[in-house]
């Protein structure tokens, strides 16, 4: 009798054990899934009105200021050979060089729209934190490149220009992660 | 008229292109405040000109770009006009798309140099118009029939493409009881017809409605107001 209930009790410790093992490997299996899912995607709730206003009203302040008309960073040379499905995160890259490179340097002016607009495309670019894509990105990244390159080329220039692109760079985002 | 303005507008290229040392005697001066003015997407530049001088006898000459291209292209029906406007409507049909558009004048036989615009984006920048309001009684109920300024784009089916379509827009119509003088929004969404029920007998009702652009939290102003009295 003893001896039954001893073998009962193993071989239910038998089958949680095996449970465990296997919602364990299944955990695994899916944590290990997650970097391959991209997560470049954003929440139409994000663009509200308010900032859409001040992030336009900045952009149009900025475009004042820019007198070359014949050279446009965000456009269709951006998108060249890049599927709907990867711009998210190529906007992702260009949304993380505007603030870092053009923006927060710029801080100062462009006031009072810079300080709200920075912290709205802050939380974005945090937002897409996790979006990757799969496979090969070297096209994206040459089109970010030439991007990149022609702000810098371009110097102050380049940079107004970067801002008064920002309703663009809105517009781009929203089509591209929404 | 028109042979004369072609003579007019080669005499200038004539005078761009061989880039002339030369001084003309009388340099008009650029076209003032050239900006685009959009009412439901047609796009009208408009400018000033330059002195009161030349304000008789002066034509103009109008071009226009996508922000971003290089080559300006000629406005054909714009190019050595006397008005002081140009319908580019079609030439900056892309409702996102930022476009730069620029005049310049002659004068007694000297040209100004180019007055561009501000960048222009069609969707920023444009005021729609209130929609049109019809109201029937059914029975108990108001059937209310919007009617929305068109689009002036044609759409692949050769019809005007309809507005909510391409642009974040919503219709909100309000019901104004006239014995307590309350207002209160009956609707809102892309729907063109909408019913209204549940209404008292023997009181009078107003309807009033409104285009509102989501994205940017602007409406259109009001319509005029629709007035039934239930039975």
């Amino acid at each position: 009798m003893a001896v039954l209930q001893k073998s009962m009790i193993f071989s239910l410790m038998g089958t949680l054990a095996t449970s465990w093992l296997l919602l364990i490997a299944l955990w695994a299996q899916e944590a290990e899934a997650l970097p391959i899912t991209s997560h470049c995607k954003l929440d139409a709730s994000k663009f509200e009105p308010y900032i859409t206003n001040r992030t336009f009203m900045m952009a149009k302040e900025a475009s004042l200021a820019d007198n070359n008309t014949d050279v446009r960073l965000i456009g269709d040379e951006l998108f060249r050979g890049v599927s709907t499905e990867d711009r998210c995160y190529l906007m992702k890259q260009v949304l993380n060089f505007t603030v870092g490179e053009v923006l927060l340097p710029q801080s100062d002016s462009f006031q009072p729209y810079m300080k709200e607009v920075v912290s709205f495309l802050e939380m974005l670019s945090n937002e897409l934190r996790t979006c990757h894509i799969s496979g090969n990105d070297q096209h994206i990244q040459k089109n970010v490149q030439t991007l990149k390159e022609t702000v810098k080329t371009l110097g102050e220039g380049g940079e107004i220009k970067a801002i008064g692109e920002v309703d663009l760079l809105f517009m781009s985002l929203r089509n591209a992660c929404v | 008229m028109v042979p004369k303005h072609c003579f007019l507008g080669f005499l200038i290229m004539f005078f761009l292109t061989s880039a002339t040392g030369t001084q003309p005697a009388h340099v008009p001066l650029k076209p003032q405040k050239v900006q685009f003015q959009s009412r439901n997407f047609h796009n009208v530049l408009r400018w000033q000109p330059g002195s009161a001088l030349s304000s008789n006898g002066s034509v103009y000459f109008v071009q226009y770009k996508m922000y971003g291209q290089r080559q300006w292209k000629d406005k054909k029906d714009c190019w050595g006009t006397t008005k002081l406007f140009c319908d580019l409507t079609n030439e900056t049909s892309g409702l996102y798309e930022p476009y730069y558009g620029r005049v310049m004048t002659a004068w007694a036989g000297s040209h100004s140099a180019w007055s561009r615009t501000p960048r222009f984006i069609p969707s920023w920048e444009t005021k729609l118009d209130p929609p049109v309001v019809t109201v029937t009684l059914v029975n108990a109920s108001l059937l209310v029939l919007l009617r929305v300024p068109e689009l002036p784009y044609i759409n692949q089916n050769g019809k005007n493409a309809s507005m909510e379509i391409y642009y974040d827009l919503v219709y909100r119509v309000f019901i104004i009881n006239n014995v307590l003088d309350k207002e209160q929004k009956a609707y809102e969404g892309t729907q063109r017809t909408v019913e209204i029920k549940g209404l008292a007998p023997h009181s009078s009702y107003c309807i009033v409605a409104e285009l509102y652009q989501l994205m940017l939290n602007r409406r259109s102003p009001r319509s005029d107001k629709r007035c039934v009295k239930i039975p």
